[in-house]
């Protein structure tokens, strides 16, 4: 399903920022961001709160424009695109947001089946077959029918997850999908988000968290932002070598497994 | 048919109880009010600080909301006094529909608009964010503390507005008359003061004085009964907004009636 | 949370200049509404002739904005009929007891000021800020990105049905006051004044001009305030706080609005058309 962004020439590379930089009223949110995401990686966002995470990934999927630098997604720069061409390369982005952003108007099933119905050729009976196929995958079959504010937090975030992922995207941006959620589901959540990269070869995924040990098991590489800029970038061997701010991170409670 | 009409009934009576709901509380909160300023020992500071909010804000809207009445209703009297011919007329419709009825009721409106929806959205963020809460923990009757220097604010500046209001409003009535309808604007102001309209500028000021009542107890009590997040914060502020026109209405018809009786 | 920003503080304002500032930033910030106003507007103008706005959510927008509405335009111009003839015809009767005029004047004034007016008031307070509520709520919990993810703009989706919904109620809204008004008043007059009912209905007064002068300012009013309204609701940031402000900022410019809209209607037919 990824027909819309296939040009060849863009090194390897199926999602990049170059010299990003955000700007808000107060001041600089990002600034020189470099990042690239690589087809078949996931890729984890760190940093404390309020340091850009959430800012960065809205300018990665063309949600905010740049102030500075540009963003390039399958070698076209975000910026320069007409809305035609804008929309063809968000069909192959898939989005979870921080507090879900189900459309409250719609069900659970009208809500999945959204991104497929706005691409205009889809099959209505493949639409539904597959909706069902998808949420009962994530154990919500018997949800179909309810509003959003029928859900808990849980079904809420995977609603979310299977609406992002529903159209097999080539990159998923994962803004905080464990927050405020229990221990137990919030394990959940990350065995999905590693079950949806399995089902699709060659997508790649940017993962905002604070839940260290938990993307460890997903996570190959690191990005960590501090005041809206990279002050790391890295497998977690590499961690040793980095600043002290960097290894705190790292090292908040799983000290063993770095030893 | 049956099922039809008990769902329509259901509806109704629904509809009912909870309008009669709201009306309780709303004269419950006036009570409370009015109970917690019997010694007059409400927050100097607070009523400054709101004094100085209330006035600032709602000052250039009402002062141009006033100048559009007044131009409006010249226009609209233009219409019925150039048939007779009589412009000396002119200040007399002006001066009689902008004093005693639209000039109240819109700038009423305008005030419930800025100042009320403002109170709610306040309130409501502070009770969502359990700040209201928290001043409970530290003994603070939010009641004292919160509503009844807004009350004594909108009370205040309401009655205030109001005569800026007519001040105005005959200004834009005499300026649109010399300037579209070419009509020295001596003769409009002329007209306006030999039609001796005190009692209807006074009934006007009251009018307002009751709206900054009403409209201070309606928009605290929607705002201190916010319910679920930002999501309800708005839904109490559009609440709130209704219900503070619709008291604008009835109570212009109460006292419009009570004052012209008595 | 920001990095210091390296810049010389600027010189503090003189006296004049920080009057000219005083006077110029309310006008600024008009016209930066204005603008974003007129911009909202022709996108939703586009999104309506592509015949981008959905049946269903056009008719459900319709009966938000119209059959919603009802019992509160019933009970404001219900009351504004009311007070009306109460102060005219008290008015009147101390001059000279003639009531044979009032009737026709009440119901051609309705017909041309009124009851658009004031039904565009009460639908600007109503429906515009439950737009900003619903967009502004939509916004911060970030439904309105996961639209623009899903390639559908937000101006087709949220605009669009809620222009077309209230451009066909206001106008609907409008007529039914003006009937609910002329009732409150005849009832009114007969019962306090003994104006007999056939003298108080007399359309004799009502001509094309007026009917089409006050069609005129309802469409234009249910034109407009969803456009303010929802510009309005986009514009929200940041939590609870945001949703508020964003209302309250809705409720006052959709009024707004419509007083300026009528303003300029009024002396636009007056000057021009002499209506």
């Amino acid at each position: 399903m990824s027909a819309a962004a296939a040009p060849g020439a863009h090194d390897g590379a199926v999602l990049r920022a170059e010299g990003l930089g955000k700007r808000f009223a107060g001041g600089w949110v990002l600034e020189g961001v470099d990042l690239a995401l690589h087809p078949g990686e996931i890729v984890g966002l760190v940093g404390q709160g309020g340091h850009g995470k959430s800012v960065l990934l809205k300018c990665l999927a063309g949600l905010l424009a740049p102030d500075a630098g540009r963003v390039v997604a399958f070698g076209e720069d975000l910026a320069t695109l007409s809305s035609v061409r804008l929309a063809k390369v968000r069909e192959a982005y898939g989005y979870v947001f921080q507090n879900y952003a189900l459309f409250d108007f719609m069900t659970v099933a009208d809500n999945v089946a959204f991104p497929l119905r706005q691409r205009g050729d889809a099959d209505e009976r493949a639409v539904k077959a597959l909706v069902r196929e998808r949420l009962a995958e994530v154990g919500l079959a018997a949800a179909v029918g309810l509003y959003p504010r029928e859900l808990s937090g849980g079904m809420k975030k995977r609603v979310g997850l299977v609406r992002a992922t529903v159209t097999d995207p080539d990159v998923i941006l994962y803004d905080d999908p464990s927050a405020g959620l229990d221990p137990v589901t919030s394990s959940k959540i990350f065995e999905l988000i590693a079950r949806m990269q399995e089902r699709r070869a060659g997508s790649a995924a940017i993962v905002v968290s604070h839940d260290i040990d938990r993307m460890r098991a997903i996570c190959a590489r690191y990005v960590m932002l501090e005041r809206g800029r990279v002050v790391f970038e890295g497998g977690e061997e590499d961690v040793a070598g980095a600043p002290r701010a960097v290894s705190d991170f790292f090292d908040l409670d799983g000290a063993g497994v770095l030893a | 048919m049956i099922r039809a009409l008990d769902a329509t009934f259901g509806a109704v009576g629904r509809g009912y109880l909870a309008l009669a709901r709201t009306v309780g509380g709303i004269v419950v909160l006036f009570g409370r009010i009015l109970r917690a300023m019997v010694p007059p020992r409400f927050d100097r500071d607070e009523t400054w600080r709101n004094l100085y909010d209330v006035g600032v804000k709602s000052f250039p809207i009402v002062v141009v909301t006033a100048l559009f009445v007044g131009a409006i209703m010249v226009i609209q009297s233009a219409f019925y006094v150039k048939r007779t011919g009589a412009t000396g007329l002119l200040g007399y419709g002006v001066g009689f529909s902008v004093f005693a009825e639209i000039g109240p009721i819109l700038i009423g409106l305008m005030f419930s608009g800025r100042v009320g929806a403002n109170t709610t959205a306040q309130l409501g963020t502070m009770v969502v964010t359990e700040q209201v809460d928290a001043l409970r923990t530290l003994a603070i009757d939010p009641i004292r503390y919160l509503v009844v220097p807004r009350f004594v604010t909108m009370l205040l500046m309401m009655t205030l507005l109001m005569v800026l209001g007519d001040a105005f409003a005959v200004l834009g009535a005499a300026g649109t008359a010399d300037a579209m309808l070419g009509v020295d604007w001596r003769v409009l102001v002329q007209g306006l003061l030999e039609a001796h309209f005190l009692d209807e500028f006074f009934m006007g000021v009251v009018k307002a004085s009751c709206f900054g009542v009403s409209i201070s107890v309606i928009s605290c009590f929607y705002g201190l009964n916010v319910r679920g997040g930002a999501v309800g914060v708005g839904r109490a502020v559009n609440a709130s907004v209704v219900a503070n026109a619709a008291a604008i209405f009835v109570l212009d018809f109460v006292i419009g009636t009570l004052y012209t009786v008595m | 949370m920001v990095n210091d920003v390296h810049v010389a503080p600027p010189a503090p304002p003189r006296w004049y200049e920080s009057l000219f500032i005083a006077v110029g930033a309310p006008f600024t910030a008009v016209g930066r509404e204005l603008r974003g106003d007129v911009a909202l507007a022709f996108a939703a103008l586009g999104a309506i002739f592509r015949g981008a706005a959905g049946r269903r959510a056009v008719v459900q927008q319709a009966y938000a904005v119209g059959n919603r509405s009802l019992f509160f335009i019933t009970a404001t111009l219900g009351f504004l009929g009311l007070i009306s003839v109460y102060q005219v015809a008290t008015q009147i009767q101390q001059i000279l007891p003639d009531f044979s005029m009032l009737g026709a004047a009440f119901i051609q004034l309705m017909i041309r000021e009124f009851a658009p007016t004031i039904t565009g008031l009460m639908i600007a307070t109503r429906v515009g800020s439950g737009i900003a509520a619903e967009i502004g709520s939509m916004v911060v919990t970030e439904q309105v990105d996961a639209l623009r993810m899903c390639n559908a703009d937000p101006v087709e989706y949220l605009v669009a049905p809620r222009v077309l919904g209230s451009v066909v109620m206001v106008p609907m809204l409008s007529i039914y006051a003006v009937l609910v008004a002329t009732l409150a008043g005849m009832a009114l007059g007969h019962a306090v004044f003994d104006i007999p009912t056939q003298t108080f209905l007399s359309l004799r007064l009502v001509k094309g001009p007026d009917i089409v002068l006050g069609l005129v300012k309802a469409v234009s009013y249910g034109f407009w305030i969803p456009i303010v309204a929802a510009h309005a609701g986009l514009s929200a940031t940041g939590g609870s706080a945001g949703v508020g402000w964003a209302t309250t900022r809705a409720v006052v410019a959709t009024s707004f609005a419509v007083v300026l809209l009528d303003f300029v209607i009024s002396g636009a037919s007056y000057v021009i058309f002499s209506v």
